[in-house]
């Protein structure tokens, strides 16, 4: 499938946004969450911000992204209209929250939790959004959302993680919280990657309907050129290229991450040098997240591409 | 509106016959033709003149080579355009309600003014079926020619798709397939007509009917007598070829 820059950059930032909300809602259950007013602002500036852009940002794909509200209407039947209708409903507690928790009352709890439920709905509708979609074997199955669950959760969870280095601060649990999130994401990755080895029962003996007593091979496509079907389906990414791809996620948005929350202690004396270092860690682990969504995509075959020499998917 | 339809009083759709087609791909041009003036014009092009065109299509022809120990190898002429499935899953994933199946006959189409250009349906159709068309910001699709087929200023026996009209070889045929008692579904029944990947649970209305069986008796027995008779010459080839055509 087509890696369409602005889909990779708006899943990978709103992710990371709803994440943080969802990891807040979890230290707020078992801690207390009252920091002082710059982190505050941070982490409000910064979920807010990742979640805003993410959105607008996935609009741009769109060929009349001036038409983008209707696509709230068909709820009933359509996981991206889903989507569309989560993610707005999301910012109604968001906002009250981001408010009450500035002001420092009591009950801004129960918007955080309310925000946090619509921010795993908002991702859960994304997941199922390509989890849905039969045609792609690498998506149809059920890795896809939990994948983009404990992602978002995971980089969410170390965003917050690098902002209380950097404000030099600590939270309850936050510790265990973001390394367990960040091995389960790794864990979950790499059995995603087994199993989509595995092939589909489409081949080019179904898609044309002959190969039950003969041997189908393709030998020639409707024209020389390309079309709209092959730039936006069928698309190819070197074995290599995307091994040292896989290895580049599972260092920079996993392994690194991890290493850095655990060696902290014996790597980094000056205060400085740490702020840097772990505001380095954030920007190379989202940057492994746009690599991890941007495998997804380009390894992702389409049954299509049985119409245009693929034997198997 | 995303919602497919609860019945269909019709199911109208094509029937391809693979024996025939000879792969001129004079269907996929009249398509191009008649819809760049038809409901979803212009189906754009874009650098038609240059190194790398491309375009808005609805119908294309694709060639296969099919292999068996009976008929030996052969060409097949594949062409594929919507199927206008039962269960279409371009309809529902559409987010606005653009994409329809209509209950009167079947024919799934895209309303213009309301498709945002998502192209979420696209990836949900497995036969390729739908075209995006870059300059219009929309997706557009075969209307199995909606504005022909029911056209009362075109004499009645032109009021069939564009692909169908102009197919000279007669590999295409148009009709209700949801009526037991039509022609193209005896035609169908017949020849064992069947779906593409029926795995897709997407219910195809149009059907492709397989290449008959070649009757491969006499040039096997012909080889057999040339290979097996030393004394082989023109005249007993010859007396071969008058006994067949007898």
């Amino acid at each position: 499938m087509h890696p369409s820059k602005s889909i990779i950059f708006f899943t990978v930032m709103s992710g990371t946004g709803y994440g943080i909300i969802i990891c807040l809602s979890f230290l707020a259950l078992i801690a207390e969450i009252n920091f002082n007013y710059g982190f505050k602002l941070s982490l409000i500036l910064i979920s807010f911000l990742f979640i805003t852009l993410g959105l607008l940002s996935s609009t741009l794909h769109l060929g009349h992204p001036e038409r983008a509200w209707r696509s709230f209407s068909q709820w009933r039947s359509s996981w991206l209209s889903r989507e569309g209708l989560a993610a707005i409903l999301t910012y109604i507690p968001l906002m009250i929250f981001y408010l009450l928790w500035f002001l420092e009352m009591d009950i801004f709890k129960y918007f955080l939790y309310s925000a946090s439920i619509l921010s795993v709905i908002t991702i859960y509708c994304t997941g199922q959004m390509y989890a849905s979609l039969k045609t792609v074997p690498a998506w149809h199955n059920v890795y896809v959302t939990p994948i983009y669950l404990i992602n978002g959760l995971s980089i969410g969870s170390l965003s917050i993680y690098c902002l209380t280095r950097f404000y030099e601060s600590e939270i309850q649990h936050l510790y265990q919280f973001t390394l367990l999130s960040l091995a389960l994401c790794l864990l979950l990755k790499i059995t995603y990657w087994f199993h989509i080895r595995t092939k589909s029962t489409s081949s080019i003996n179904t898609a044309i309907g002959l190969g039950k007593d003969n041997k189908v091979s393709f030998f020639e496509g409707p024209h020389t050129g390309k079309n709209f079907l092959t730039t936006e389906m069928i698309n190819k990414i070197k074995k290599e290229k995307a091994n040292f791809l896989r290895l580049c996620f599972i260092i920079l948005s996993c392994v690194l991450p991890m290493y850095m929350i655990v060696q902290e202690a014996t790597l980094i004396i000056d205060a400085f040098i740490l702020k840097l270092s772990f505001f380095i860690t954030l920007v190379f682990a989202l940057i492994g997240m746009l690599i991890e969504r941007y495998l997804f995509f380009i390894q992702a075959k389409h049954v299509v591409s049985l119409y245009y020499g693929e034997n198997k998917v | 509106m995303t919602s497919l339809p609860a019945k269909q009083n019709k199911k109208l759709g094509l029937v391809i016959d693979l024996d025939i087609c000879v792969g001129c791909h004079a269907c996929a041009v009249n398509c191009k033709e008649w819809n760049t003036s038809g409901h979803s014009s212009p189906l754009h092009d874009i650098d038609p003149y240059g190194d790398d065109p491309t375009g808005v299509w609805f119908n294309r022809i694709h060639t296969f080579e099919v292999e068996s120990e009976i008929n030996g190898s052969k060409t097949v002429h594949f062409p594929k355009s919507c199927l206008h499935c039962s269960d279409a899953p371009c309809v529902t994933v559409c987010p606005t309600g653009a994409s329809y199946k209509r209950e009167e006959d079947g024919i799934v189409l895209v309303n213009p003014e309301t498709c945002i250009g998502c192209k979420l349906c696209s990836w949900s159709c497995p036969y390729g079926a739908r075209e995006y068309d870059e300059e219009a910001g929309i997706m557009k699709k075969c209307t199995l020619c909606v504005d022909k087929i029911y056209n009362e200023n075109i004499p009645e026996s032109d009021r069939v798709p564009a692909c169908v009209s102009t197919c000279p070889a007669g590999a295409r045929s148009f009709g209700d397939l949801g009526d037991e008692n039509s022609n193209i579904f005896k035609l169908v029944e017949e020849r064992n007509g069947y779906d593409l990947m029926p795995e897709q649970d997407c219910l195809p209305t149009n059907k492709y009917l397989p290449p008959r069986e070649k009757n491969n008796q006499f040039k096997n027995d012909a080889l057999n007598s040339i290979t097996n008779d030393n004394d082989f010459s023109f005249d007993t080839w010859k007396e071969i070829i008058e006994d067949a055509s007898k």
